[in-house]
Formats: C-alpha cells, structure tokens, sequence
C-alpha cells in the first residue's frame, strides 16, 4: 500500500503535498493502540493509517490491547455514557477498566516510553498514559465518539484519565470537552481503495443482488451499520412500512458485530421483530471482513439510508456519498457535516421524515444523480484519506515542534 | 528576476477556548472578546473546509444566522461583510459588532440557535513550508499553478492578501516584477471575485487568466 495508488484519484498536488511534510517527519517514531484489530471504524482507519504513515517516512506501529469479556462490558458502558446514555460504573468496573490497561502495559512499555509520539484512539486504553510515567514523547487522545452530551458521572471518571494528554482530537467541534490541552479538530475518512469503497464490476453487483434475494426492478433502501440502538435501525423499519404503502421497495439492514460491542445481540433481536418477517426486509449479521459485499449493497442501493439518532462520524454515510448516491440521513453528529441538505441528500429526524425524503427521491431520478455526483465530489475534497493524513502530520508537526502559534514556517 | 517560491500549507484547527454561543446576544459578546485568530478563521479560512460547501454564504458567522438562528436578515448582511477590504481584524470585528448590534436593536426577540446548533469558536495553525519547487519563467506560471496544491493557491492567493503588501496576492506581486510585460495579467488577477470560489474553482480561474503567458 503507497500514497502513488491515489494519485489518480485525488490529483498529484495532493501526494506531493503529503511527500513534503513526510519528509520533516522522517524516522518520527509514532505508535497507535486502540481496543480491537476489525470491526468498527477505528480498526478500518488504522489499518490504513499506518502504511500510508509508513510509505511517508515516519516509523509508525499499531497495537491492540486485549481485554477480557468483563473489560470490554465496561468500555461499552463507558463508550455509551460518552454518547449520553445514563449508565452506572461502580468503583470495581474502574477498577477492571485499569487492571487490563495494566496487565497490557507490561507488553507495551518498551515501545510507549520510546515512542515520539503516541495516539490513543478512544477510552478503552486511555489510563495507558498515566502508567508510562517514563514518556518521553508526546501523547495524543482520539476520541472517535460523539461526547456532545456525555453522561457527567462517565465523563467525571474517565476526564482523569485523559487530562493529562499534550492534545486530543475529536471529530467534530460539537463533541469536544473541555480539557486543559489544545483540542484539534480532525474529521475520519475513508480509503476509496480499500475493498469497501472500490469500483465493482455489473458481475459483482448481480452476485450480491442474488446472494441477498433482491430484486432487480424494485428499488433498494440499505442502511449499513453495526446493531445498535443508536443507529434507530427500528426508525428505519418504520420509514419503510410508510413508504411501501405508496410504492414498492425493499430495505437491506446490515452490518457486522464489533468485539468490544456486547450488545449488538440484543438489538439485532429487537429488529428481526420489528421486521415481522418480511420477505422485502433484509437483515443480515454480516461477518467481519465481508467489505466487498458491503461495498456491493452501497452500489446497489438506489438510496443509503442512515438514520442515526446519536452519530460519531458516521464513516457509512461517507462511503455512500462516494459511491455517487444520495443519503438520508439522521441530522445527528458528523452525518450533519456530510449531508448537506438538498444538495447531498436530506436530514431527517423521524421516521415520517426518512419516509417522506425517500418517496420524494424515489420519484425525481434526476435528482438523485445530481445529489450523487455532489455528494462523491465533496468526499474526494474533505473526506478522503490524504486529507485525514495531511491533518493528523500537522498535527504531529505542531506536538513535536511545540507550537500554537496562528502561522509556522517550517 | 528572482523565482517564485511554491509555498504549500496545511490547517489545523482546534477549539478557541471559548463558550459556544446558544443566542445572537452571546455571538455578539464572544465576538467582541475573541482573538483575531477566532475572527480569521471563520471569515478567512472558510474555503479550506467543507463548511464553504454551503453555497449562500462565506463566513461561517452568516451560515450560522441562516441556517441555524433562521435570521436570513442577519445572514444577508452578514454574508456581505468583505474581510478583505477591511485593514485590520479589529477593523473587521467592529464591522461585525456593528452589524450584529443593528439587528439587535430591530428585533423583539433574540434569536436562538436549537440545543446542538449552537455556534462554536475555532482557530487554526497553519502550517507553512517550501515545496521546494520554483517558477523561473512567467510562461511557466499557468502550469505551475494548475499543479498546485489547494494548500498552495490559498497562502499564495488568499492568505497573501493579508501579508504585506496588504491586498496583493502573491502572483500579481511577482508577475508585476516584470513591468510592462506582466501588467495586464496583474490587472486580470486584481479583478478576481475570489471569495466566491471554491480554492478548486480558484485554480482553474488563475490557469485560465494567465494561461496567455504560456505562449509568452
């Protein structure tokens, strides 16, 4: 994986822009740790993040902590309360939630103290920092999350543990708290290479089309996103029941489990039986890795549908824009930076409003293509990776160089 | 004839520090109290985020008041608020205030923005380096510039209106080096309504004024 693959995508003023700040970072040692290797949209970004950093010059290395059941039950409770869900973490979940960064520290240490700088992406391995008490670099937390609305007793534990980082980055400014650090603003992207965003042949889309049971003159409504209350996939199933009434369609719910998520059983439950058996009503459990299909289904669809109710970034939104189709989407988090509405698709608040949107867009093709073509132009200038890279390079630029200044010359 | 340096830079933006603003009344105090940087970037450094996607206004101020307080009154005249021919950020704060403060005193009721709308105070580093890369020749400039990085065409056409010489882009200053055989093109750059391009639109503008020099 090198930086030239995009150039044909992105444009040679864009690699070369990224070749020349690479080259003030050379040998920069930079370690990444997050809580799991798939699943999820953290997974997905350093599995490009860190070649792409490498092939730039600096020596940059990926590390997952590992956690048992209990652990990560209590991340997810502390990932939840971010988001604003009311949850309870008595004094024996810290307890877990420091034992395990402990237990992995033994094995991180080496590389941690020696590292230049180090990010940490989400809660799950924050207390890292205040175990490596022999740091020399600069340490960097990435909260992927949409902690507009934490739960106070969370974000009263947790703040703690983050607080002494030299700088955090959150995706959108609404998600951002107040820490005693500089707070950058550095939104996700997506690698139009990667097996989920790349172009597929007619073949391919048939297969898929065939595998899921769609039919091929009745138009497809997907919404590709991990089962959880969050993403209102139940909102969806109502949207579509109002608008099968008026014309026929089909909805496609899928999306994977992640490890660190113990509660996607219970909500891929709920909406199997809000499905009621459905046979126009897809839901599928995808297994990890299945990109293609993924990027299949977004293909296929003639609307992306991704209704959120609490959003961090909402990656599937990109994805659907890049694919040249109009989203509809939940005016929550960063899917708000996305949609633009009327000209990237729409942003709907309820069901009632998803349905109305989708029966509007079903009727006026033209429009749809134009929200498309818009949509792919506006992820090729701000939500692709060399622009996510570019940022996180200046950012390591400024830690290292120990600046806040309004203009560097470097 | 010295060459032109192709400069490049690259944003980071970050929190301001300051309280969001929920009302007209707080965007009005946090604008009186805020940094110029607060103020260069929500007027300035628009076009380098996805925020200048939204077609009616240039300043992330007027696309507040329209999109969020629905104040199309405030989000007009707002909008017409022309950073550039203001000399200073202090000079561009009291245009602002005195905007703000008008409307203030027209309307019954201040308006508010809905909880998760509220408007949030940024700055950015930017960060500038040499590309390392020179123009020797003026009939290599239109080339050089449809290479350019959107880094590139904003420090040395948006950016460079603001270093001295103030109001001079950095092409008009190094083409005008050349005297007679440069001013008509200084002329053409000079009349560039450039708040209104996307930096994309912006380069496709600059190759096609200059792109005459080629054959020069």
């Amino acid at each position: 994986m090198n930086l030239d693959q995009y150039e044909p995508i992105v444009g040679v003023p864009v690699i070369g822009q990224l070749r020349r700040l690479g080259e003030r970072l050379k040998g920069l040692k930079v370690v990444h740790v997050n809580s799991t290797a798939e699943g999820g949209g953290v997974a997905e970004i350093l599995a490009w993040m860190v070649p792409l950093m490498n092939d730039l010059g600096l020596d940059t290395t990926w590390r997952v902590i590992e956690g048992t059941n209990e652990f990560f039950s209590v991340t997810k409770a502390l990932h939840n309360g971010l988001q604003g869900h009311p949850v309870v973490l008595k004094k024996r979940d810290w307890e877990i939630y420091q034992d395990v960064n402990r237990e992995n520290f033994k094995t991180l240490r080496d590389e941690l103290e020696e590292a230049d700088v180090v990010v940490i992406h989400d809660p799950q391995p924050a207390p890292l920092l205040e175990l490596c008490t022999r740091r020399r670099g600069r340490w960097i937390w990435r909260c992927h999350i949409d902690a507009s609305h934490p739960f106070r007793a969370v974000w009263k534990g947790l703040r703690p543990f983050v607080e002494r980082y030299d700088a955090s980055i959150f995706s959108m400014c609404q998600f951002a708290q107040v820490l005693p650090h500089p707070q950058v603003l550095i939104a996700p992207s997506i690698d139009p290479l990667s097996e989920k965003n790349i172009d597929l042949d007619d073949r391919e889309l048939d297969a898929v089309r065939e595998q899921f049971d769609l039919k091929p003159d009745v138009p497809v409504l997907v919404q590709i996103s991990r089962f959880d209350r969050f993403k209102d996939p139940v909102g969806v199933i109502q949207a579509y029941r109002m608008v099968r009434k008026m014309t026929p369609v089909q909805l496609v719910l899928a999306g994977g489990g992640a490890a660190d998520d113990p509660e996607g059983n219970e909500v891929l439950d709920a909406v199997l039986e809000a499905a009621e058996g459905d046979p126009d009503i897809h839901v599928e459990l995808l297994p990890s890795g299945v990109h293609r299909t993924v990027n299949a289904l977004q293909r296929i669809a003639d609307i992306i549908v991704q209704k959120s109710t609490r959003e961090g970034f909402g990656l599937t939104v990109t994805e659907g824009l890049w694919k040249g189709k109009p989203v509809i989407g939940g005016d929550a988090g960063g899917i708000r930076l996305q949609v633009v509405d009327y000209h990237t698709g729409f942003l709907v608040v309820t069901p009632e409003g998803a349905a109305n949107r989708i029966r509007y867009l079903l009727h006026h093709r033209e429009q749809c293509r134009r929200m498309g073509a818009a949509g792919r132009e506006l992820v090729r200038e701000y939500y692709l990776l060399t622009r996510h890279l570019r940022e996180y390079l200046t950012l390591v630029y400024a830690l290292v160089g120990r600046t806040t200044e309004h203009t560097v010359m470097v | 004839m010295n060459p032109f340096e192709i400069m490049d830079c690259s944003l980071l933006i970050r929190m301001s520090g300051l309280p969001p603003a929920y009302n007209l009344r707080e965007l009005r105090d946090r604008i009186a109290a805020c940094s110029p940087d607060v103020l260069y970037h929500h007027f300035c450094e628009t076009p380098l985020s996805p925020t200048f996607e939204y077609p009616d206004h240039r300043n992330d101020f007027a696309v507040w008041a329209s999109r969020r307080l629905s104040d199309k009154v405030l989000a007009e005249r707002l909008g017409a608020v022309d950073p550039y021919a203001c000399a200073s950020m202090e000079a561009l704060r009291e245009v602002v205030l005195d905007v703000i403060d008008e409307r203030l005193s027209e309307v019954t009721m201040i308006p508010w923005a809905r909880p998760g709308h509220e408007f949030y105070f940024m700055e950015a580093t930017t960060l500038v380096f040499d590309s390392g890369e020179r123009v020797h020749a003026l009939r290599d400039l239109p080339a050089a510039i449809g290479c350019m990085s959107n880094g590139s065409i904003y420090f040395h056409f948006v950016e460079a209106q603001r270093r001295p010489p103030v109001g001079v882009d950095d092409f008009s200053h190094w083409i005008g080096g050349f005297g007679e055989a440069g001013a008509p093109y200084v002329e053409a750059l000079r009349r560039i309504d450039f708040y209104f391009y996307t930096l994309r639109e912006l380069r496709e503008e600059l190759v096609r004024v200059l792109e005459p020099l080629r054959g020069g």
